[in-house]
């Protein structure tokens, strides 16, 4: 036999042992969900983390004193590792408190850092100093907790602050002590009582019933004070934010964070017997909406049994979409979000096309709380407050001719619900049947509002000169420009000349802290699901141009201030409506920002994957999922047959190809 | 060539001290200290953690001169951002990354090994597959074989690197299922499954330049008197291509594929982003990014040192494959 003809066989017979399968066989009969990140978190310390990358470890790693119930819409708070939800205890200074009573027998994750306190590698039980030590981190300056701001309200939050970080700087042997020892030294939070072991009260200077939204987000978690003064980088030990050690359902196991993490089921929690009793976060919850069951989002056998499910959730790095999208197509990844490439062949008339669903995909839709809009810089001279009415009226006008509706069909697929409000669907105060007078496309209206503010087909009435106004973008890609020229064209019709200023992300906001803008677009994800957490974003007490605020709009309204701390410290009742209503009123007319859209996200799931419900509010939902190994095996080894034929068919040319040439130049030589 | 070899290796340093100086420009006088710090903790944090962060990553020193030091202090120049530029690269002490405080020397040590996986057969079998198909093609000159081939070097070299990555993972990884779309494992014998495609892939978008190099050389080589001597006594024209032609045409590919050597350390950008393969690749793609200075200027920095390496490598290598080549 000739050489290449062994080579041939050689490579035919290394291909047919050949697979697409990355992972390995002897991991197919168990129970892990396989899923995919493409950013690294930066940070798993929990009074930092604050991206959805950082959250998918986090949000399963630690446990929080109260969580949302996965299924109630609106979201519905519920006791976790609190007893129950505290009610607020009004004091007579205008304060009020509130008691957490926190449930016995619930352990931390076994790890070695519990040597400092308890010997080798054991672990210890949570209590409710545990809280009261990440809340010292949250105020603590050096651990620069983005929330350190939402807590302003804890009696005492701001002084301690203050006391430990004068205390570092005048005592360096101070500022080397672990950080538990300087807590306890600089005094701790006033606001903050560990009662005893399992009660923890929190003394608010002011009513802000949103406190308790921030006690179902993973900031608050307990933390050992071991584990951060254990895991400081030093002696080849990682660092705290690299080595989370909390009470979740799942512990991390591996964490190579350029390349994959894997979290495994944590066997003790809420095993012991005093902790489980009435714990509704650790069993699955019997009030299953019947839709969701016909939708098969969720499926009703599973009510009331012990959570979780999953063995192993395996997070593999994929940076580009594209590989990630087709490795889900193949179905080694259990979940998937849909690429811009793809959406027609995956979604058809708003829903599955025949050819996914009739591989048993399945298709989420979740309304983020979210809203995108456009806004203007009301310290601007021509577009802001002071420009009086005719100002009011280009914002009005400007407004009119924004067709968001074509925007999310022409950009993203169509994947948003339209913004009449600042408020999204399911926050308090959403009325999905009011219609924006500002914000229904009308160009004769928006010509006449022109015309009425002295800019008759943009020109300045006073000078003759055509009006120029600056569009400010923190992006410059092709593909923003594009968007940002579609805004552009919109206002053409009305004859204004609007130049794209693009900039990078940090040159926008050099910008933004110069004031040197006049419109731009932004976006805001709430963090809790309450209309404060987005009101808060207009509030003039948190104008960029004033305090470095969120309030890049810088709008300053009085009358709009005053409801919004009306409404903010109230429950969401009649009296709460009435507020909102009128603060919506206000922004309808004063137009400080054009709304746009709440963005919907789309999330796919295989026939396999149980319990695919999304929660919204980047809040991780494993420990309520489940998967069929059986079927994801058979489904998988089904749509993953390799096809030989090419390459037989390729070695045969190669060889036809090169015989004729073979016989030309031994016949050339003769 | 021991004088050869010192003097270019001073030459060497005085060409990294240059670079160093123009990485400092480019990436502290072009590049504001508070904009890498305002990146790194967030552009809400407090006026304290911007400090403490600059501290800790010596971000809070002036650029060239210290003026809180007298005149005759010499830490009036030590203590600057460009004395203490120069100090970390050049004694290796990279420090930490501006985006997640990881230590850069560690990430480089992780990243390195998938790196060479990756890069190391897609070079050996690069020029084995490229040499290979050139003197098959030198062998077959002027036939419909060596034009049919250069039309598909022209082709090959026409078509952009992401277009290979793209339809060799839809084509081979979704539609023929021969191997994973992407990923990666450090265990020897999984690893190969993954890196089949990416090693294929390199191969195929990079062969067209090599076969057409290799091939003009092997040529011109073909013509020469010794070639048509070796024939006229009679040797076999598989022997005159491998022991003649082949041996006597190293110089001119080595001085193509020796300068690539150095660069296998710190990998292949697009393929290892799109293939999920965690190395020093990835490393600068994502430094790029997430505007990771620190890492980015250690990775460029890294580069440069490579590239001189690779040039005395070469002259060495010239020496080594030909007699007549003297050092001095």
């Amino acid at each position: 036999m000739r050489p290449t003809s062994i080579k041939a066989i050689g490579i035919a017979l290394a291909l047919a042992g050949c697979s697409n399968n990355p992972y390995p066989a002897s991991d197919r009969a168990q129970k892990i969900l396989y899923s995919s990140f493409s950013e690294a978190p930066k940070t798993l310390d929990p009074a930092v983390a604050y991206t959805t990358a950082s959250h998918i470890i986090t949000g399963n790693v630690y446990d929080t004193l109260l969580e949302y119930h996965f299924l109630k819409r609106p979201y519905e708070l519920m006791p976790a590792l609190a007893e129950s939800v505290p009610a607020a205890v009004p004091h007579p200074d205008g304060g009020v408190s509130y008691l957490f009573k926190i449930r016995d027998g619930i352990l931390f994750h076994a790890d070695p850092c519990f040597q400092l306190s308890q010997g080798h590698g054991r672990s210890r039980k949570v209590t409710a100093a545990d809280f009261a030590f990440e809340l010292a981190r949250l105020a603590d300056p050096a651990v620069n907790s983005p929330l350190a701001g939402s807590f302003a309200q804890v009696q005492g939050f701001a002084p301690f602050a203050e006391r430990l970080a004068g205390m570092r700087q005048a005592d360096p042997a101070f500022a080397a002590l672990p950080a538990h020892e300087q807590y306890k030294r600089a005094g701790g939070i006033a606001g903050v009582s560990v009662r005893s072991e399992r009660e923890l009260e929190i003394v608010l200077s002011e009513a802000k019933p949103q406190i308790l939204y921030f006690f179902a987000m993973p900031f608050t978690t307990p933390v050992p004070w071991e584990a951060v003064a254990y895991y400081n980088g030093q002696a080849g030990r990682e660092h705290f934010a690299d080595h989370p050690v909390g009470t979740g359902p799942y512990r991390l196991a591996v964490y190579e964070k350029q390349y994959r993490m894997q979290l495994e089921r944590n066997e003790a929690w809420y095993r012991s017997q005093a902790s489980l009793p009435a714990a509704p976060g650790a069993t699955f919850p019997r009030e299953i909406d019947q839709h969701d069951i016909v939708s098969k989002q969720i499926d009703g056998d599973y009510a009331g049994r012990r959570l979780p499910f999953l063995d192993r959730i395996n997070f593999v790095r994929e940076r580009e979409d594209v590989p990630r999208f087709n490795k889900f197509l193949q179905g080694y990844y259990d979940e998937g979000h849909i690429i811009k490439e793809s959406f027609d062949a995956v979604v058809q008339n708003d829903a599955l096309s025949p050819q996914m669903a009739a591989r048993g995909m399945r298709l989420d839709k979740t309304v983020e709380p979210s809203i995108f809009y456009i806004g203007f810089n009301m310290d601007d001279p021509v577009v802001g407050t002071a420009a009086g009415e005719r100002g009011r009226k280009l914002r009005q006008a400007m407004s009119l001719v924004i067709d968001a509706k074509a925007y999310l069909e022409l950009f993203l697929n169509g994947r948003g619900v339209l913004a009449q409000t600042p408020l999204p669907p399911g926050i308090f105060g959403y009325d999905q049947n009011y219609k924006n007078p500002f914000r229904q496309l009308d160009l004769a209206r928006a010509q006449k509002l022109l015309a009425e503010a002295g800019y008759r087909n943009g020109l300045d009435a006073r000078t003759g000169a055509p009006l120029k106004l600056s569009f400010d973008t923190p992006n410059t890609t092709a593909q923003a420009l594009l968007q940002y020229q579609f805004y552009v064209s919109a206002w053409r019709q009305l004859g204004l000349d609007v130049e794209i200023n693009a900039s990078t992300y940090n040159q926008f906001q050099a910008k933004v802290r110069r004031g040197a803008y006049q419109l731009f677009t932004w976006g805001w994800i709430a963090d809790f699901p309450d209309p404060e957490n987005f009101f808060f974003l207009l509030e003039c007490g948190n104008a960029q141009s004033k305090s470095g605020g969120p309030n890049t709009a810088n709008f300053c309204n009085g009358e709009f201030d005053r409801l919004y701390h009306e409404m903010k410290s109230l429950p969401n009742d009649a009296r709460r409506q009435g507020l909102i209503k009128r603060m919506l009123a206000l922004t309808e007319q004063e137009r400080p920002w054009i709304e746009l859209f709440h963005n919907e996200e789309y999330a796919l799931s295989h026939a396999w994957v149980i319990n695919s419900k999304p929660m919204g509010l980047s809040y991780p939902t494993y420990k309520y999922m489940d998967v069929d190994p059986e079927l994801r095996s058979r489904l998988q080894s089904e749509w993953n047959v390799p096809v030989r034929w090419p390459l037989y068919l390729a070695l045969l040319a190669i060889v036809a190809a090169t015989i004729p040439a073979v016989r030309t130049f031994y016949r050339e030589r003769q | 060539m021991a004088a050869y070899l010192i003097r270019r290796t001073i030459y060497g340093l005085f060409t990294v001290l240059g670079v160093l100086l123009l990485l400092f420009v480019l990436f502290f006088a072009v590049t504001d200290p508070d904009d890498i710090a305002r990146k790194a903790v967030g552009e809400r944090a407090r006026p304290e953690v911007y400090a403490l962060w600059k501290k800790n990553h010596g971000y809070d020193r002036p650029l060239l001169l210290n003026r809180a030091y007298a005149a005759d202090d010499p830490r009036r120049y030590s203590n600057t951002l460009l004395f203490d530029h120069y100090r970390r690269m050049l004694t290796f002490d990279f420090g930490n990354s501006d985006a997640d405080d990881s230590a850069i020397a560690r990430r480089l040590k992780e990243g390195m090994g998938p790196s060479l996986s990756l890069t190391v057969p897609l070079f050996a079998l690069g020029l084995v597959v490229g040499v290979l198909l050139a003197l098959f093609v030198a062998f077959f000159r002027e036939t419909y074989i060596d034009r049919a081939v250069l039309v598909l070097c022209m082709l090959t070299m026409s078509i952009a690197s992401l277009l290979y990555i793209i339809a060799g993972q839809y084509l081979i990884g979704m539609l023929l299922k021969w191997f994973p779309i992407s990923g990666f494992a450090f265990d020897p014998y999984l690893a190969g499954r993954f890196l089949a495609l990416p090693v294929l892939v390199g191969v195929v978008a990079g062969i067209g330049a090599d076969v057409r190099l290799y091939r003009t050389i092997f040529v011109e080589e073909s013509n020469r008197d010794y070639v048509r001597t070796a024939r006229a006594k009679g040797c076999g024209e598989a022997r005159v291509m491998l022991a003649h032609v082949l041996r006597n045409a190293l110089i001119p590919i080595l001085s193509n594929i020796v300068i690539t050597i150095p660069f296998l350390f710190t990998g292949a950008l697009l393929l290892e982003s799109f293939f999920g393969i965690p190395g020093l690749g990835s490393l600068t793609v994502e430094a790029i990014q997430g505007n990771d200075f620190s890492t980015l200027r250690t990775m460029v920095y890294l580069g440069a040192l490579l590239f001189i390496a690779g040039q005395i490598l070469t002259d060495v290598s010239y020496a080594l494959a030909d007699p007549r080549v003297r050092l001095t």
